[in-house]
């Protein structure tokens, strides 16, 4: 949010605890440096002191088991998954960072804050009204079966987040997958051409949840179709119980098509790397991009691998 | 369709009078009650009221429940912690004895087949403080867990929860006669087949906000002096003593007791109950709705009240209650010649309101496992309208063969429960 004017009223209507001493009572079971953060920050509002104060909040209603997780982990740790923290439990710490601070974060921007990194740089943003990120989505499973025009059994996207330029997203390799009982007899290996059609899934949730400005018309999400990759190479063989963690960015769109790039890795290993993934959609009100000639789709080299 | 036999195998008490099984049985043994002066009210000249039966080693009296001190052996994780009223903490306490009392594994705790049913009346005081918060500061900055903290119900969501019930579940709110409705609607559950094993929980709070209301309504004893303020059957009786704490008894059906070799505390052979239909406080004059209660619980388990050797009457040491308990037992009982035992436990209890009947329950499941039956405290000078009956003023080393537990609430519901030695 770079409108100083929105921001402003947000920040007016926002809960600031009243005095030094209510201050000292909101964050009296937070570690020491964060009730003195808080304080300087009151003084000074240097927001340099904000990942101290945020830490110091998120840690005090840890398990004290996880805490050493949370100082360890970096900006990637996320609250519900690594730390064991509910969505009460966010609330809670929400209220406090809120009264700490003197800023107001609304339900729906309350459920796009996953991790360490989103929440320190969310409220970096309230404060300074300056972005240091862009704003990102958070898709679970089933708003993504939702509106995929792919669903299981091959659907492989299990959660993405989606921002102006581009999306993450994730799949975990089950193991209950039947074509893996086939690839190959007795050592189960997720095929590549699948983990190029996972990117390509995560390159038409993109193109579905969040249009790039290029594209004019409405993307009509039932024609979608997957017309060729370029430069790929594949690093590592990826088994069941491995997270494929997906990243896709938008390189140009000339309509009908969509150009991106993409690549896969697991636990921050590269496994797969696809400098060109290319997607053809059609525009609602468009003509069907299976009638008459498809010349358009297949000018080039590309295969249709994976095409649904 | 046969009915199938119930039986309680698992009791776990925080009280007044103990925080144990052990502790619970050594105060019934001595009758030493379990009253101390509240501090609030002693700073407060608005509350006339001194008395409260408080349990020890638990300090919960604080809106901010990370403030609360409880035993060492309770260790409660946070995130169970945040949803607890105060004596939604007792009551966790309670069951967590009550599932080892009865050697209960986990797997035994969490499956289809087993249930809970709670009583409670939620936490005024919680309720208040979360209003008074909203008020001040508006809904936004109010604890998330407000409403599943405070609410009546606070015990079913808490519990089934914590303990990953998976059977039935519900609450019951008919005041003084809520945790005797619980424990025959779980008797019921299981007779009927429907449920192997029941735990029924009850609990109240006990703080300025759930004691202070009844003054208004002139129920409470304004003694200072403990043994003057809770003396059932008394001459001089003059108001009850609010008692706070928990409550949890293990019901299972006969198989499911066999099955795992448990040696029960007693038969629950029944109950009965009825509605006075006559008054929003007050309990029928000649103790009509009671009356019908006991005959229900009998008629149901074919037990006659000569059977009947003990009554833990509900007696809470007013005037109007304990006359109109007398004349039911007068009706059902002396009428025909037959002579119970009689006391009342809450002269050393206090009244735990919808605690009240599953915590004599659990006394009356300790003393026939053990072998006493308990006295009645605190009586200096009889009533005279109570001197047909027998009661027993020390606790004698027998047990009882067959006993009643009487319960009665607002608005006139009755609750009569029938215990078997086994």
């Amino acid at each position: 949010m770079s409108d100083q004017t929105t921001m402003k009223r947000e920040v007016a209507g926002a809960p600031v605890a009243e005095s030094e001493e209510s201050l000292r009572d909101t964050l009296k079971r937070c570690p020491a440096e964060t009730l003195e953060a808080a304080l300087a920050y009151r003084k000074s509002g240097d927001v340099s002191l904000v990942p101290v104060i945020v830490l110091g909040i998120v840690e005090r209603f840890l398990d004290p088991d996880v805490g050493d997780k949370l100082h360890s982990g970096g900006d990637s740790i996320e609250f519900m998954t690594d730390l064991g923290m509910d969505s009460l439990t966010m609330i809670e710490a929400i209220m406090m960072v809120e009264e700490s601070l003197g800023v107001s974060i609304k339900n729906e921007e309350l459920l796009n804050l996953r991790s360490v990194g989103d929440l320190k740089s969310f409220i970096h943003e309230k404060l300074t009204g300056i972005a240091c990120e862009e704003p990102k989505t958070f898709y679970s499973v089933d708003q993504i079966a939702a509106i995929m025009p792919q669903q299981s059994p091959f659907l492989f996207l299990s959660q993405a987040t989606v921002t102006e330029l581009g999306a993450n997203g994730s799949y975990l390799i089950t193991g209950q997958e039947e074509f893996l009982e086939g690839h190959f007899k007795g050592n189960p290996v997720f095929p590549a051409s699948l983990m190029l059609e996972a990117l390509g899934q995560l390159a038409v949730f993109k193109l579905i949840k969040n249009p790039p400005r290029e594209v004019q018309s409405t993307i009509d999400s039932s024609e979608i179709y997957f017309t060729g990759v370029d430069s790929v190479r594949c690093h590592r063989i990826c088994k069941p119980g491995d997270t494929l963690e997906m990243k896709i960015q938008v390189k140009r769109v000339r309509e009908p098509l969509a150009i991106f790039s993409g690549q896969i890795t697991v636990n921050g290993e590269k496994s797969v790397v696809a400098e060109e993934i290319t997607l053809a959609f059609k525009s609602e009100g468009a003509a069907s991009l299976l009638e008459g000639s498809t010349n358009g789709l297949n000018g080039g080299t590309h295969s249709t691998n994976g095409a649904h | 369709m046969e009915r199938k036999r119930v039986f309680i195998t698992g009791v776990g008490v925080i009280s007044g009078i103990g925080n144990d099984v052990r502790g619970v049985s050594e105060s019934l043994r001595d009758l030493k009650h379990g009253f101390s002066a509240y501090p609030p009210f002693l700073d407060d000249p608005l509350a006339p009221v001194t008395l409260v039966s408080a349990p020890k080693e638990f300090q919960v009296d604080s809106n901010d429940f990370e403030d609360w001190v409880y035993p060492e052996q309770y260790r409660v994780r946070r995130e169970v912690l945040r949803g607890f009223a105060p004596h939604g903490l007792y009551v966790y306490c309670a069951m967590k004895q009550a599932i080892e009392d009865a050697g209960l594994e986990e797997e035994d705790v969490s499956n289809v087949e087993t249930g809970i049913y709670t009583a409670s009346s939620g936490s005024t005081r919680l309720v208040y403080h979360n209003m008074s918060r909203m008020h001040e500061v508006g809904p936004m900055r109010c604890s998330p867990t407000g409403i599943v903290s405070a609410i009546s119900g606070t015990l079913s969501f808490n519990l089934v929860a914590g303990f990953r019930i998976q059977g039935n579940s519900c609450g019951f709110s008919s005041a003084c006669a809520s945790s005797g409705h619980a424990l025959g609607f779980a008797y019921d559950d299981i007779a009927m087949g429907r449920q192997k094993r029941m735990f029924i929980a009850a609990g109240e709070d006990v703080n300025y906000e759930s004691v202070v209301p009844f003054t208004g309504m002139r129920a409470l004893s304004l003694e200072t002096d403990p043994v003057r303020a809770s003396c059932p059957f008394d001459a001089k009786r003059n108001g009850f003593v609010c008692a706070g704490g928990g409550a949890v008894l293990v019901l299972e059906s006969e198989e499911e007791a066999m099955r795992r070799g448990s040696t029960p505390y007693v038969e629950l052979l029944g109950w009965g109950q009825s509605s006075d239909g006559h008054n929003v406080a007050i309990s029928h004059p000649e103790g009509l709705g009671l009356i019908r209660a006991i005959d229900k619980a009998c008629e149901s388990t074919g037990v006659d009240a000569g059977e009947i050797d003990y009554i833990n009457a509900h007696a809470t040491s007013t005037l109007i209650g304990d006359a109109s308990e007398g004349k039911a037992l007068d009706v059902v009982f002396n009428s025909k010649g037959y002579s119970p035992k009689i006391s009342s436990t809450k002269a050393i209890t206090g009244h735990g309101l919808s605690l009240a009947s599953a915590l004599e329950a659990s006394i009356i499941s300790i003393a026939m496992k053990e072998g006493f039956t308990p006295g009645s405290a605190h009586i200096q000078n009889l009533d005279s309208q109570f001197e047909a009956f027998n009661i027993i003023r020390k606790t004698e080393l027998v047990a009882p063969q067959v006993a009643l537990s009487n319960s009665s609430g607002f608005g006139g519901a009755n609750v009569s429960l029938l215990f078997k030695r086994v």
